[in-house]
């Protein structure tokens, strides 16, 4: 009985231990919310500029925001994608936002059996994920137009849900830029994109934990003043990233039809003010706070958030 | 039935839950919760009946999967015990698919069978009969050759020398396969809801991911950790009211 006890006693102990993770880093460490694509493309042509300028960097690719997320949270990683605004708030983690790295622009496709938002009510929609950004869109339009969807189906990826519609096994989506684009390219005799609203709201931004921006102070204002240079670089001229991309890199060994569409693509989202050349900033705080509220995702009411406790705007401010 | 002291199973208890008390208060991780505030969003989960509904939704794949298994299983590796044609021919496919990653399978599977409980039912099938099929053949096959000697002595027919030597004497293997196959399935049902559509518990666990609600998270996994023991404990009293003499207590 007593080795009993001694032996799981040790056990807690090694399990107490091993959890305990260390946060000595001698380069950053990012972490994306999906592996790398075009649409990380001037992302990693900012990580260039800013290696060029002397940050060191590594990258880990995680399947989806959430980890990418936990990943920050528990220190294993030290700057993070996505929108962690209910993380924010919830767990009173000491992470902020630094930088805008695109807004919410997705789009209503549908069949031609719909013409405006309005003909949606009592429809069933097809979106990412629920409590994700496409649900977010479909909380919003129902309290803007005042009506309800239908049952709402989930399947990540906007790309898959394109799929489903071509497949005929929904009538109704929400996708993004670039998958909107592509099937109303190959299919639009067949679908819709419905008027809507613009969205200010953040779909991925950068945030890390409050403590370590502060001590890392000259490694985040690099990094910062690299994606700014690329964003504003880009606004004049989309075709840079496919210039300047590094062929040796993630981005430069994906598929050559996929490199062949860089331009396209960016040609297309700065067309359809999916950047913003400042990095979003308080404004795009604000249109977040506003936004996640309406979705759900922030508890409370807007007056009595306070940006502090979600953004750090102090790179943005110096850069 | 074999029982373990109660003192010792609280004191189980009591290390592990107190482990995950103070690890979470010890601040290693903002998502980990305490184990207190993850029973409390059981509680809540519960009170507000959400975790019934979810059950009801989950329930329907895993049971449907283990059931299949189980039955279809078990007759497959007796058969293959039996047949040196028939386990040239078929355990191959079980050795590969108890090898194969499930979570790269999924896509596939996707595919084939869409999104609904088909696919979901066959990702539990994936898990769970490898392991049934693979134990109840290998059960069978060392099937001491003394007992059936005995049996075919007092004339038997080979019809109760299955029933009545072959299949007793392989029943705490082939219930071993059970209670491993039932883990696996469990685990089939929430991957599947995870990988597939969210649904059931793993909507409850990717939602309250996404919303960063880790508590509730924690609690639908405890909850579903919890199901699986009673469900084994279930599968014991079963072998013992059925093979008398099976009375290893895993479970108890």
């Amino acid at each position: 009985m007593i080795k009993l006890i001694k032996t799981m006693l040790v056990a807690v102990f090694m399990f107490t231990t091993v959890t305990i993770s260390s946060s000595y880093a001698k380069s950053i460490r990012i972490a994306l919310a999906e592996p790398p694509s075009d649409e990380l493309a001037a992302f990693f042509l900012a990580l260039d500029r800013a290696k060029a300028n002397g940050l060191d960097y590594e990258w880990t690719a995680f399947s989806d925001e959430e980890l990418a997320i936990q990943s920050v949270l528990s220190g294993q990683m030290d700057i993070g994608f996505g929108t962690p605004y209910s993380a924010m708030q919830k767990s009173k983690a000491p992470i902020r936002i630094i930088y805008q790295l695109s807004k919410l622009k997705f789009f209503p496709v549908t069949t031609k059996d719909y013409n405006k938002l309005e003909d949606l009510d009592g429809e069933p929609i097809l979106l990412h994920s629920r409590g994700g950004g496409t649900d977010s869109i479909a909380n919003v339009i129902e309290e803007k137009l005042g009506i309800k969807f239908g049952e709402r189906s989930y399947i990540s990826g906007s790309a898959n849900r394109v799929a489903a519609l071509l497949a005929n096994q929904a009538q109704a989506t929400i996708i993004d830029l670039s998958n909107k684009n592509k099937i109303m390219a190959s299919h639009g005799d067949q679908f819709n994109t419905l008027p809507m609203f613009d969205v200010d709201a953040s779909d991925e931004a950068l945030f890390a934990n409050v403590d370590w921006i502060k001590a890392n102070e000259d490694a985040v204002n690099i990094f910062v003043s690299a994606l700014l240079s690329v964003y504003r670089d880009m606004a004049n001229d989309p075709t840079i990233i496919r210039r300047e991309t590094n062929p040796d890199g993630p981005i430069g060994e994906l598929p050559e039809e996929v490199l062949a569409e860089l331009d396209v693509f960016y040609a297309d989202a700065v067309a359809g003010g999916l950047y913003d050349v400042n990095g979003g900033g308080e404004k795009a705080a604000l249109a977040d706070m506003e936004w996640y509220s309406k979705a759900g995702q922030l508890e409370g009411d807007m007056s009595t958030l306070n940006i502090e406790d979600f953004w750090y705007l102090k790179p943005l401010q110096s850069n | 039935m074999i029982s373990r002291p109660l003192t010792l199973k609280l004191l189980s208890a009591l290390l592990i839950f107190g482990s995950w008390e103070m690890a979470s208060r010890a601040g290693i991780n903002y998502a980990f919760p305490t184990f207190l505030e993850s029973m409390g969003a059981l509680w809540n989960l519960t009170i507000s009946g959400q975790i019934f509904v979810a059950y009801a939704e989950t329930l329907k794949p895993l049971v449907t999967g283990v059931l299949i298994s189980t039955f279809i299983g078990v007759g497959i590796g007796v058969w293959v015990g039996l047949s040196e044609k028939f386990d040239w021919l078929v355990s191959p496919i079980f050795i590969i698919m108890q090898s194969a990653p499930l979570a790269a399978l999924i896509p596939l599977v996707i595919m084939a069978y869409g999104i609904g409980i088909t696919s979901k039912t066959f990702v539990v099938c994936i898990m769970a009969m490898p392991v049934i099929v693979l134990n109840t053949s290998g059960a069978v096959k060392n099937t001491p050759s003394s007992l059936i000697e005995m049996a075919k002595s007092y004339l038997s027919t080979e019809r109760e020398v299955i029933l009545k030597i072959i299949i007793p004497s392989a029943s705490p293997v082939i219930f071993a396969g059970l209670r491993l196959g039932v883990s696996a399935g469990f685990i089939g049902a929430i991957l599947a809801e995870l990988k597939i559509t969210p649904t059931g518990v793993g909507d409850i666990i990717s939602y309250s991911r996404m919303t960063a609600d880790y508590p509730s998270m924690y609690a639908a996994i405890f909850s579903i950790i919890v199901l699986a023991v009673l469900f084994l404990n279930v599968l014991e009293r079963i072998e013992k009211s059925l093979f008398a003499g099976n009375d290893l207590g895993y479970v108890s």
